[in-house]
């Protein structure tokens, strides 16, 4: 917390949020805070040793000035899902409206008395009605159970969100296969594909070998299908792609990484292997289409935070015409800035960068975020606004560098100050 | 039982959970073991300690871990959320320990407890599985928690998952039954709207318990304590969790895990950086323990002085509160004073400190993660909202998706642009390539889940729009109507006109101006309202408003029961027993404006319980118009769930 570079970064960047200026710094707060106090991690974890000091202190009313004992029993029975004692004879007539009754309430019952094709139907509906979602999977089940499959399908294939839980308890249960074959009967085969596919994924091994007959026979029965979305074909096809190429290379590390984890891993350890070389960061873009904009936010992050800045400069600046550096990069200049000034890059770089925006305001605005000194004195002598200038003068420390260029500059007798 | 002030009596709750608990415990047997889900510790926690557990037979506590061996008691109890997985994980736990103890199967010493309650199919397993008779299922649905002041959550964080991306229901009576239990403490709400589907089923439910229990439901009166309720569901106001929050406790939510109210303060490895690819040498990951912050005004004055703030005046205020500890110097007091302030007041100085420090460290880590993309996040959304210059706002995400994309931020800007201005099928396609060269070629089948939750809408494949045979299926997948999110949200005055000049009056603050959260919309029209056709007309464009509580039944011809309802309903439509679709009422209220004299609300309490997760900046918004109009709102959900959260739950 002490180091200042990270205390000044972290008070520019408080600007952005416009606090007043009277307001105490985090670190004078913090200083008030911490005398004569010890340590701020007593923090205390294990299972239990904190018992919240909340419930005793708020719960303020006894358990029997809030509800009466005969609710409290009321309560209790209802989440037990009994039936009141009062009521133990079964009813022998069982009609759809009490079984349904029974189910939302949580009471043990049996739906086989509903034979019917009706009382069935009834059952179902009556369920969707309420909205009860356990009464109306148990009354879906009982249905597979008792009819034959095409007649539920048909039942289902009407009511969605009775079929959406029949999906949620396939997918839940592990039973692909019967959840294929429902929805391709219900014409819904890109539906279908893609739940093989989450269920595929969510629950491969160690092996890639499975993994990928597995992905082939999706592309091969599924995911050629008429309706099914071209690019999500090209998606899993590419994923085929990666895991074969990842297999060849046999690197245990890369094994089930992404395609920009792995740009990253070959910009870090192959950098210099050319386009064609199986490792080469080129070759990977091109195999996988890695647009410019990644491919330049990977090779900055890398290389700025190994230290290679050598690298990042090579790649991002170029001189023009009359000598001078200027930048070039497929990231935009706002977002470029913002992540090399994270990255902690040199002033030089900044002000680059800094240089190459157009709008001499922007260009003022975005000097003053990250405090390159040297940009904001050039800028504003271009403006020719020494009052600006002065002032800023007046926040910079004396003695220091950009001090001397502000001061140098002002004095300047070549501009035309406008005020 | 009406003297308690309504904060003590919510927060009291939890007795009536303790007392579930120990329902439940006494049938398990004298000495035994707690073998827990570490999700649910923290819960727990606010239920009971340690000695209350020992004093009701538990011996010893383990956290469950399908690896657990041998534990020092014979019975086991088991205690799960109702997660199919998990409860799977457990029986095959119990499988191997009976594999090598067969006589264990015959003494009754397996129990599982399930919050929030055992599920039909869960039998169904256990039968499979050869253990009914062996294994005992307990269902166990804890109260509404009190989290912080006038904010109540039952801490169910996979509700949304369940609910909204796998769209199964099965826990939905869960809402009804925290809502009737919490009934019998505060009354019922004479006054009740539901907003959406799922929420409608909610109030069917709560009129089943109701009619169920009815004739030992001792207070028939209406609550003197909450004047309305409003039930609503998540998907008909996404927008308020995909943007990015401005207050203070919405920020937090976005960089710290929260967990049943406390806040675990990693400053070095925030949800923020997580989310995002890793290019090497990071400093190493530190394995030190964090400090914990409790969320609850009630124990930090101090968060309850900021939480709600906009963020660029959060540490203001902290500068503030540091002046004044500063002034408050003990080497100016003499030595009677010394020992006054060591006695009374040592302690809360010195508590009021690690507050202060802590919320500072929370700010630095905000500022020094956020600040620098800040502008133009909040730029971009604010125009998206408006459906203005479409190309940009898509360059922008298109731009985040190839630079510093995050796992689950990055979606979510890309569901609000979907939703608020639609993606053409190449740019939805070019998103989607990016993020799986950044995160896998595995998570394709999240776009999937996010279509399904209504999160992101597919645009059509010019090739496949021609093909007839796909109409039926095609005509829910078209892009819906391009303006419809604007035309909605303009006719509930949610787009402020200049985001940039809004005040502090307006609670679209918590969206840096640009948006109020459709929850503080409901809250000020009914509490603004002098009759409840001018509570309907103000909501008119709300889709699937319905109405229930005591004045459903001025509406109603007679009442009928259940079982009148299920005989006489139509094949396929609406069961409408503990509510009704509005439009139904119009001709009533033409004649008679104010039927059932609900309003203006007495008491000017409003109850409103989003089904799906809430987040903090909605409750700051409606702690705005709770300001304005002079009333109370208490919020409650299944959990409070960030945009970052929504997200996950469809990976």
């Amino acid at each position: 917390m002490d180091d200042d570079d990270y205390w000044n970064t972290s008070e520019t960047k408080a600007k952005a949020f416009s606090f007043d200026d009277d307001v105490l710094s985090t670190q004078e707060i913090l200083a008030i805070g911490q005398k004569s106090y010890a340590s701020p991690g007593q923090s205390e974890e294990s299972l239990f040793n904190n018992i919240s000091i909340s419930t005793v202190q708020s719960a303020a009313i006894p358990l029997n000035s809030l509800v009466s004992s005969k609710v409290l029993d009321l309560i209790l029975l209802a989440q037990s899902g009994k039936d009141p004692s009062k009521e133990t004879k079964y009813e022998p007539e069982q009609t759809v409206a009490m079984t349904l009754k029974r189910l939302t309430l949580g009471r043990s019952c049996s739906l086989h008395v509903h034979r019917s094709m009706k009382s069935k139907t009834e059952l179902l509906d009556g369920a969707l009605a309420i909205g009860d979602g356990n009464a109306v999977l148990t009354v879906v089940l009982f249905l597979i159970q008792t009819l034959n499959k095409k007649l539920v399908y048909e039942l289902l294939s009407s009511r969605p969100v009775a079929l959406n839980h029949y999906i949620a308890f396939l997918q839940n249960e592990g039973k692909i296969s019967e959840l294929t074959d429902l929805l391709t009967m219900l014409g819904r085969s890109p539906d279908a594909a893609m739940y093989q596919y989450q269920h595929t994924v969510k629950t491969q091994g160690n092996n890639v070998d499975v993994l990928l007959r597995k992905l082939g026979n999706l592309l091969a029965n599924h995911f050629n299908q008429p309706g099914v979305d071209q690019h999500q074909a090209k998606m899993i096809a590419d994923y085929v792609k990666l895991l074969e190429w990842q297999k060849h290379v046999n690197k245990p590390e890369l094994q089930y990484r992404s395609v920009i984890e792995w740009l990253a891993y070959n910009c870090a350890h192959h950098w210099h292997e050319g386009a064609g070389n199986a490792m080469s960061p080129l070759t990977l873009c091109q195999r996988h289409q890695i647009t410019p904009l990644q491919y330049d936010w990977v090779v900055l992050n890398v290389h700025a935070k190994s230290g290679k800045w050598d690298i990042v400069e090579s790649l991002f600046t170029k001189k023009d015409w009359f000598g001078r550096t200027t930048i070039s990069s497929n990231i935009p200049m706002e977002t470029l800035l913002s992540r090399l000034s994270q990255l902690q890059a040199s002033k030089q770089l900044l002000a680059t960068c800094l240089n190459k925006v157009a709008s001499s305001d922007d260009r003022l605005r975005l000097a003053h975020m990250y405090k390159i000194h040297a940009v904001v004195i050039e800028t504003l002598a271009k403006q020719k606004d020494r009052t600006a200038l002065t002032n800023y003068k007046m926040t910079l420390n004396p003695q220091s560098e950009e001090y001397i260029l502000a001061e140098n500059t002002l004095r300047d007798n070549s501009i035309k100050w406008k005020n | 039982m009406d003297h308690q002030p309504l904060a003590s009596k919510l927060a009291s709750l939890c007795l009536i959970s303790q007392c579930k608990l120990k329902e439940i415990l006494v049938l398990c047997g004298d000495k035994k073991d707690l073998i827990i889900d570490p999700t649910l510790i923290k819960p727990l926690e606010r239920i009971c300690g340690v000695s209350w557990l020992r004093q009701h037979g538990i011996d010893k506590i383990y956290k469950m871990d399908p690896q657990l061996g041998s534990t020092a008691n014979k019975i086991r109890v088991y205690f799960i959320p109702a997660c199919i997985l998990k409860y799977k994980c457990v029986l095959d736990q119990i499988s191997s320990v009976l594999s090598q103890n067969p006589a264990l199967a015959d003494q009754k010493c397996f129990h599982i407890i399930i919050v929030p309650k055992v599920l039909t199919t869960y039998d169904s397993v256990l039968e499979s599985k050869g253990l009914y008779g062996i294994v005992k299922l307990h269902t166990f649905s804890w109260e509404l928690m009190a989290l912080d002041e006038q904010l109540l959550s039952l801490e169910l964080p996979f509700l949304f998952k369940q609910l909204f991306v796998e769209q199964n229901h099965s826990l939905l009576s869960s809402i009804s039954m925290s809502l009737w239990s919490m009934f019998h403490v505060t009354g019922k709400p004479r006054t009740i709207f539901s907003v959406g589907k799922l929420s409608a089923s909610v109030l069917d439910m709560l009129e089943i318990y109701n009619e169920t229990y009815a004739r030992d439901f001792l207070d028939t009166h209406s609550s003197k304590e909450i004047g309305a309720l409003i039930v609503i569901d998540r998907n008909q106001d996404y927008a308020s969790s995909l943007l990015t929050p401005a207050t203070y406790s919405g920020l937090l939510s976005e960089l710290f895990n929260i967990n049943c109210g406390h806040l675990d303060l990693n400053v070095k490895e925030t949800k923020l950086k997580k989310g995002k690819l890793n290019f090497g040498s990071e400093e190493e990951a530190g394995s030190s323990k964090n400090t914990t912050m409790t969320l609850d005004s009630n124990i930090d004055t101090l968060y309850g002085e900021i939480k709600h703030r906009h963020f660029s005046e959060v540490l203001s205020v902290l500068s503030s509160k540091a002046k004044l500890l500063k002034n408050e110097d003990i080497k100016a007091l003499g030595i009677q004073e010394i020992k006054q302030f060591v006695a009374t007041k040592l302690q809360q100085v010195s508590l009021f400190k690690q507050n202060l420090v802590n919320h500072v460290l929370a700010c630095e880590t905000i500022i020094s993660e956020m600040s620098n993309k800040f502008e133009n996040l909040k730029l971009a959304e604010t125009e998206m909202l408006n459906n203005r210059n479409k190309k940009s706002n898509f360059t922008f995400v298109d731009e985040n998706f190839g630079t510093d994309i995050h796992i689950y931020n990055s979606l979510r800007l890309m569901c609000l642009l979907s939703l608020t201005q639609s993606l053409t099928y190449d740019e939805y396609n070019a998103l989607i390539s990016k993020y799986l060269l950044a995160f896998g070629y595995k998570y394709l089948y999240v776009f999937n889940n996010l279509i399904n939750a209504g999160l992101l809408v597919q645009p059509s494949s010019p090739k496949l729009s021609l093909n007839i045979s796909n109409l039926g299926n095609l005509s829910d997948r078209l892009p819906k109507w391009q303006n419809e999110f604007q035309s909605t949200a303009n006719k509930l005055k949610q787009l402020p006109s200049q985001a940039d000049k809004v005040g502090k009056a307006c609670p679209s603050y918590v969206f840096h101006g640009g948006y109020v959260p459709l929850i503080a919309v409901l809250c000020n029209a009914l509490l603004t309202s002098d009759t409840f056709a001018d509570a309907l007309a103000k909501l008119s464009a709300v889709s699937d408003l319905r109405v229930g509580g005591t004045i459903l039944e001025k509406f109603k011809d007679g009442i009928e029961t259940l079982n009148e309802k299920l005989s006489n309903m139509k094949l396929q439509s609406d069961l409408e027993f503990g509510c009704k679709d509005v439009r139904g009422l119009a001709r009533v209220l033409k004649s008679e404006p104010n039927k059932g004299g609900c309003f203006p609300l007495k008491p000017k309490t409003v109850l409103v319980y989003v089904i799906g997760g809430v987040n903090y900046a909605e409750v700051a918004a409606c702690d705005v118009i709770q300001t304005n109009t002079g009333s109370k709102i208490i919020v409650a959900s299944d959990c409070i769930a960030s945009g970052a959260d929504l997200m996950a739950a469809n990976t």
